[in-house]
């Protein structure tokens, strides 16, 4: 390239310069074009053929129809209720945390972030282990409870419904924190300043002011949390019982156990366009709160 | 602040709250690295003796856990080789060159990150099963690539972005090919990015477990999917000693991250440093 250079006219046409500057991009961005396409995009597409098609290699609906009837219908629902539960949890969990660490001094807020990052970069099944040990018949957390002679200890915390929501709450905090702490650095404190000084209350302020310039990044976070959590499997499978058994749960049974392959595609299928729909809502939120942004500007 | 005249009490109030949620993050890990340590695995928190049974049993004969540990490394390596080419490559494309379908090529990437990962993990397995791959290390190495390479591309992407085109044109302007230019100018400013985008790459790859889990054999058991197995099946102790191992390892890999980092942040900086006094600002380094 170097060479071709030095022998053609010292200023090259600049058609010339932007094709090859165009190919050369083609060429770079070639692996990671081929790679994806071929072990995302194409085994995504397998999956899709393979929920359609009967035992004979016809076309079928049925695995569609054996999905969404009885038990499996039932566990779509408790994916979806376990998921919204875990991302209303995890909104407000992160809300009052990210509030408090944006008040705090710089020094101070960068720990609190640490506490909050580095979890998120340890195993999820690690993490599911240490809430196993500590929400135990003799774990911590019961242990303090009788020792606090709390009525009731030592409380059923886990193979059950509240366990599941303790282990994925944790786990999804990371992110509803971390965004809503972008989202909060960004609120223009004058604004809050300038309500205060014309009389408003607290309260005012916090529901007039504060809450409609954060809600978009409410809303995001919210849905993030809650797509996140449809695909999950770690948690439930270890922190919950029958009654909590979710979609990625059923999935991987019926792929290592059952061998049925095409039951598993379809749902596959339901769980990926599920995260596909909230996605879309996601991306329609921002723009939303960004078009709400430049009025609010202008 | 948010409310300006905010009272002590409120103010204490959620202080208190904040530092329960902190707990409630920090508190899984923390327990597992005392109970790791305690002569009862199971129960009984706070420990009532200390004892090292559980990191000895772990290299015992006939353990399993050390042709766990030798696989995913092994795996893990193989995947961080195949991210870094991709990582390098696209994260090129996507800064430096000009590129058609520029956002098509983005979202490509971005998706493997907000699928569901059992999704794709079925999709590999769909794959590697007619071709009688699975349980084979190089189908684990190339299905972790998948999760791992966007995670490269996009901390590359952040590195060059924060290096300085002009350096690099300055280079070219003294006559330097194209060549000298990467290994010169830029190779010495992304190195930082570059280790970065080893690092995570080897942790997602070492820490993943569904792609593992569907693609592994009786014979083939990656570390977590080791350890998942003696949670719900076979009960044994030492995979809290596991599970301590795990967490001192990310946590060392992300101060590893943290050092490359301050070493790497002054180096453009004092390349540029006629501007900085002139008082125009530059780019930088971009945080992941």
């Amino acid at each position: 390239m170097a060479a071709t250079l030095t022998t053609k006219a010292p200023a090259p046409p600049r058609k010339l310069l932007a094709s090859r500057r165009t190919r050369a991009g083609v060429l770079y961005a070639l692996p990671v074009v081929v790679y994806l396409l071929v072990l995302f995009v194409y085994p995504i597409f397998s999956t899709l053929f393979l929920s359609l098609k009967n035992a004979n290699g016809s076309f079928t609906l049925h695995w569609y129809a054996d999905a969404l009837t009885g038990v499996n219908l039932s566990v779509l629902f408790t994916t979806l209720r376990i998921s919204a539960e875990t991302a209303l949890f995890s909104l407000v969990f992160g809300f009052i945390l990210a509030n408090a660490i944006s008040r705090l001094k710089p020094l101070w807020a960068a720990l609190a972030m640490l506490i909050v990052v580095v979890p998120h970069f340890i195993s999820a099944l690690v993490r599911t282990y240490g809430w196993i040990i500590l929400l135990g018949d003799k774990g911590l957390v019961n242990e303090t409870l009788t020792g606090l002679r709390v009525p009731g200890a030592p409380f059923q915390l886990l193979y059950n419904e509240l366990g599941v929501v303790i282990g994925t709450t944790s786990m999804m905090l990371p992110y509803t924190v971390l965004l809503l702490y972008g989202v909060m650095r960004g609120v223009d404190r004058r604004l809050l300043a300038a309500a205060a000084s014309m009389g408003a209350g607290r309260v005012t302020i916090f529901r007039r002011i504060y809450l409609p310039m954060v809600a978009p990044g409410l809303a995001s976070a919210g849905l993030l949390s809650f797509i996140l959590s449809l695909g999950y499997y770690i948690t439930p499978a270890l922190m919950g019982g029958p009654k909590q058994t979710m979609i990625a749960t059923l999935i991987n049974q019926q792929v290592t156990k059952e061998n049925q392959w095409n039951g598993a595609a379809a749902q596959g299928v339901i769980l990926l366009l599920l995260t596909l729909a909230g996605l879309l809502l996601v991306k329609l939120v921002s723009s939303l709160g960004a078009s709400r942004r430049k009025r609010s500007a202008s | 602040m948010m409310q300006p005249r905010s009272t002590i009490a409120g103010r204490i109030a959620l202080t208190a709250i904040a530092t329960v949620i902190l707990l409630f993050l920090a508190l899984p890990i923390a327990v597992i690295l005392v109970t790791s340590f305690s002569n009862n695995a199971f129960a009984a928190f706070p420990p009532e003796a200390w004892t090292l049974n559980w990191y000895k049993a772990l290299f015992a004969d006939g353990s399993k856990w050390p042709t766990a540990l030798t696989l995913s490394a092994f795996v893990a390596c193989l995947s961080t080789v195949f991210s870094l080419i991709i990582g390098v490559t696209a994260a090129t494309a996507l800064t430096r060159g000009e590129l058609p379908l520029r956002s098509a090529v983005y979202a490509l990437v971005l998706g493997p990150l907000v699928i569901p990962q059992i999704v794709t993990a079925l999709g590999l397995f769909l794959l590697f099963e007619p071709a009688a791959m699975l349980g084979s290390p190089l189908a684990i190495a190339l299905g972790h690539t998948v999760l791992a390479s966007p995670i490269a591309v996009l901390i590359l992407i952040a590195t060059l972005r924060g290096i300085d085109e002009r350096l690099e044109d300055a280079a070219a302007s003294m006559g330097a090919g194209r060549l000298t230019i990467a290994r010169r100018v830029t190779f010495p400013l992304a190195a930082p990015g570059m280790i970065a985008a080893a690092i995570f790459s080897f942790i997602t790859s070492f820490d993943e477990f569904y792609i593992s889990q569907f693609l592994s054999s009786v014979d083939t058991v990656t570390l977590p999917v080791q350890v998942y197995n003696s949670l719900t099946f076979d009960i044994d102790p030492s995979v809290t000693a596991v599970s301590a191992i795990l967490i001192a390892f990310a946590v060392l890999a992300l101060g590893l991250v943290a050092l490359v980092r301050w070493l790497g942040s002054g180096r453009q900086d004092s390349l540029l440093s006629v501007e900085n006094t002139v008082g125009v600002t530059t780019p930088g380094g971009e945080a992941v």
